[in-house]
């Protein structure tokens, strides 16, 4: 493996930092795997995405409920 | 010990007299005044809930005008928001968040200078409105239109003074968040910060997310007072209801401005009384940004009552419901890293533990009323003051007191009276829940708020509640007499008077700090 693949995450990298992120809890190991790989930039998509993906899962829970 | 050393080789003078403190640029000045200020306007605030307390001793009307009870109410709230907690907490900041990260400073230092000195002219306008015709705002904290559309000058002092109080916190967010991005010593990565630190970036970005848009929101009722627009007036076109929504989009992310330094605080003070490391220190940060961004979507659950699609009640209680998680699990990182600790309980741990005790209790009360049908029942009543009060009071207030218990040695380089101290805990505590935890059941019984005479089958709650308010008032005078104590008479601290402290201010500085610290910023390795 070179250099240039470590700093690289995956989007389900990405995503299961971000989902972790959301409730608050995260592995020491996987944190830390996290802080090597996952981008300033990356993370931010990553939770912009999360919270949109949030939101939209509250709606429809919203409208599967009032249906 | 890595002490403060002088790159150029000599001692910085710096001003003395009243000039020291007028034209302070030095961060630990400038938190000392913030503190002094916020410590102010808490007596002044205090003092106006003494009043409506006084009122409310019995049923009828005894001392105030309704009027002039309801701008005791909304002063206080207002005070006690915006001139006690608030600048309190940018006060630990100024003091803390250099000494925390080995920064010579803040990053903007006459910036930070402003952002205090907007503060008394704030107060001013604020305490003054009390002395113009028609009297301070009257419409409650939120100055809801069409009250607040209505109001006389007081109104318009309020909104100035508002918008000053916005002007000062963006500004002292804009440096806390430069400082610390731009301003950490070697080693110190964002993931080595203490949680105080952590807590004070994400309050940061809230503060700057959501105070320009309660200044949106108080300009639009300004034109609306007086250039004729109609943002939030009915017989113009507008809606009282935006209002309420934009108001809210900056009020909920706010109160969590206020709880997460206290987070900060207690995340620093229970592991050095607890003798361990912080348990889970990177799932208490993930659980810090959590709330923090949960807090900008669930604002219109304070509206329930208001009037919104059953969708959108669903929404926000689902929303609201789920900030109960990242919390829950700061709680369970708290208590986890008091297990099988070394503890001991100093004046600061035991209003720590009492802050996790009594703010738990504040979180469960949120969750009843996140619920819609609860809420469409408990709305108005004293059951969300009690709330918010466990969250705020015991919540906010009480970790600021054991913030400044725990700092106090390494500020004045003096140890306080212990046994005061911990006379201060305990009087708080006991008057504490003798006034808000009776008033659950008033507001379950039905009783609204802010209003000055009640129905006579609320008379001996309120009774109860007025003497543990007077009682809470009066132990807070304690408080100013253990610092008064400490600084003129406190026996003289050692460098490390907590054995379990960790951070840099403990282990790289003397005690007290020297008036410039980290001028060589030290090399973190930990």
């Amino acid at each position: 493996m070179s250099d240039g693949d470590i700093d690289k995450a995956t989007v389900m990298q990405v995503a299961k930092a971000v989902f972790f992120s959301f409730i608050g809890i995260r592995k020491q190991g996987d944190l830390e795997n996290d802080a090597v790989k996952i981008t300033l930039l990356q993370a931010v998509i990553g939770g912009i995405v999360g919270c949109l993906i949030f939101i939209a899962g509250l709606i429809l829970l919203v409208r599967i409920v009032t249906s | 010990m890595a002490v403060v050393q002088d790159v150029h080789g000599h001692v910085h003078g710096h001003p003395t007299g009243i000039m020291r403190w007028i034209g302070a640029t030095n961060h630990k000045d400038i938190g000392t005044m913030y503190l002094c200020f916020s410590l102010t306007m808490l007596f002044i605030g205090g003092f106006l809930i003494m009043g409506v307390r006084a009122e409310l001793f019995m049923p009828g009307m005894q001392i105030f005008e309704p009027e002039v009870f309801n701008s005791f109410t909304t002063l206080h709230g207002l005070i006690m928001v915006f001139g006690a907690i608030m600048p309190a907490f940018v006060g630990f900041a100024n003091w803390q968040v250099p000494m925390m990260i080995g920064a010579p400073d803040m990053a903007f230092a006459r910036m930070n200078n402003w952002s205090f000195w907007l503060l008394p002219v704030a107060a001013s306008l604020l305490i003054g409105s009390f002395f113009v015709p028609g009297g301070a705002a009257a419409g409650g904290w939120t100055f809801y239109p069409p009250l607040s559309t209505q109001g006389g000058l007081g109104v318009d002092m309020m909104i100035f003074a508002i918008h000053i109080l916005g002007a000062s916190s963006i500004m002292g967010a804009i440096n806390i968040i430069t400082t610390i991005l731009n301003m950490r010593a070697p080693g110190m990565t964002l993931m080595k910060m203490p949680m105080f630190v952590w807590t004070w970036l994400i309050t940061a970005y809230l503060l700057v997310l959501v105070m320009p848009v309660l200044a949106g929101t108080v300009t639009m009722l300004l034109t609306d007072r007086h250039f004729g627009t109609s943002f939030f007036n009915a017989a113009g076109g507008g809606d009282p209801v935006l209002f309420q929504h934009v108001f809210w989009f900056f009020g909920h992310p706010e109160v969590y401005i206020m709880i997460l330094p206290s987070f900060g605080i207690v995340s620093e003070v229970i592991p050095t009384f607890a003798r361990k490391p912080l348990f889970g220190y990177s799932s208490m940060v993930y659980a810090t940004a959590s709330i923090a961004i949960l807090s900008c979507i669930v604002w219109a659950h304070h509206m329930f009552s208001v009037g919104m699609p059953a969708a959108g009640q669903l929404f926000f209680m689902y929303a609201t419901m789920l900030i109960a998680v990242p919390t829950g699990v700061k709680v369970f990182n708290w208590t986890a890293t008091m297990w099988r600790g070394s503890m001991t309980f100093e004046t600061p741990m035991l209003f720590a533990i009492g802050f996790i005790l009594l703010f738990v209790i504040g979180g469960f009360s949120g969750v009843v009323c996140a619920l819609v049908p609860v809420d469409i029942q408990v709305q108005d009543t004293y059951y969300v003051i009690a709330h918010f009060h466990y969250v705020l009071v015991s919540g906010s207030l009480f970790s600021l007191f054991a913030g400044a218990y725990y700092w106090l040695p390494k500020w004045s380089g003096r140890m306080y009276d212990e046994t005061l101290g911990k006379w201060h805990f305990w009087l708080s505590m006991v008057f504490f829940n003798l006034t808000f935890f009776v008033q659950h059941f008033l507001g379950l019984a039905g009783m609204p708020r802010r209003i000055p005479d009640y129905a006579l089958q609320f008379a001996d709650f309120n009774m109860i509640s007025s003497i543990g308010a007077f009682g809470f008032g009066l132990a807070q005078l304690l408080f100013v007499y253990i610092v008064i104590k400490c600084l003129r008479s406190g026996e003289k601290a050692p460098d490390m008077p907590w054995d379990g402290a960790k951070t840099l201010e403990w282990t790289h500085l003397p005690t007290p700090a020297p008036y410039h610290s980290f001028e060589t910023p030290p090399v973190v390795k930990f």
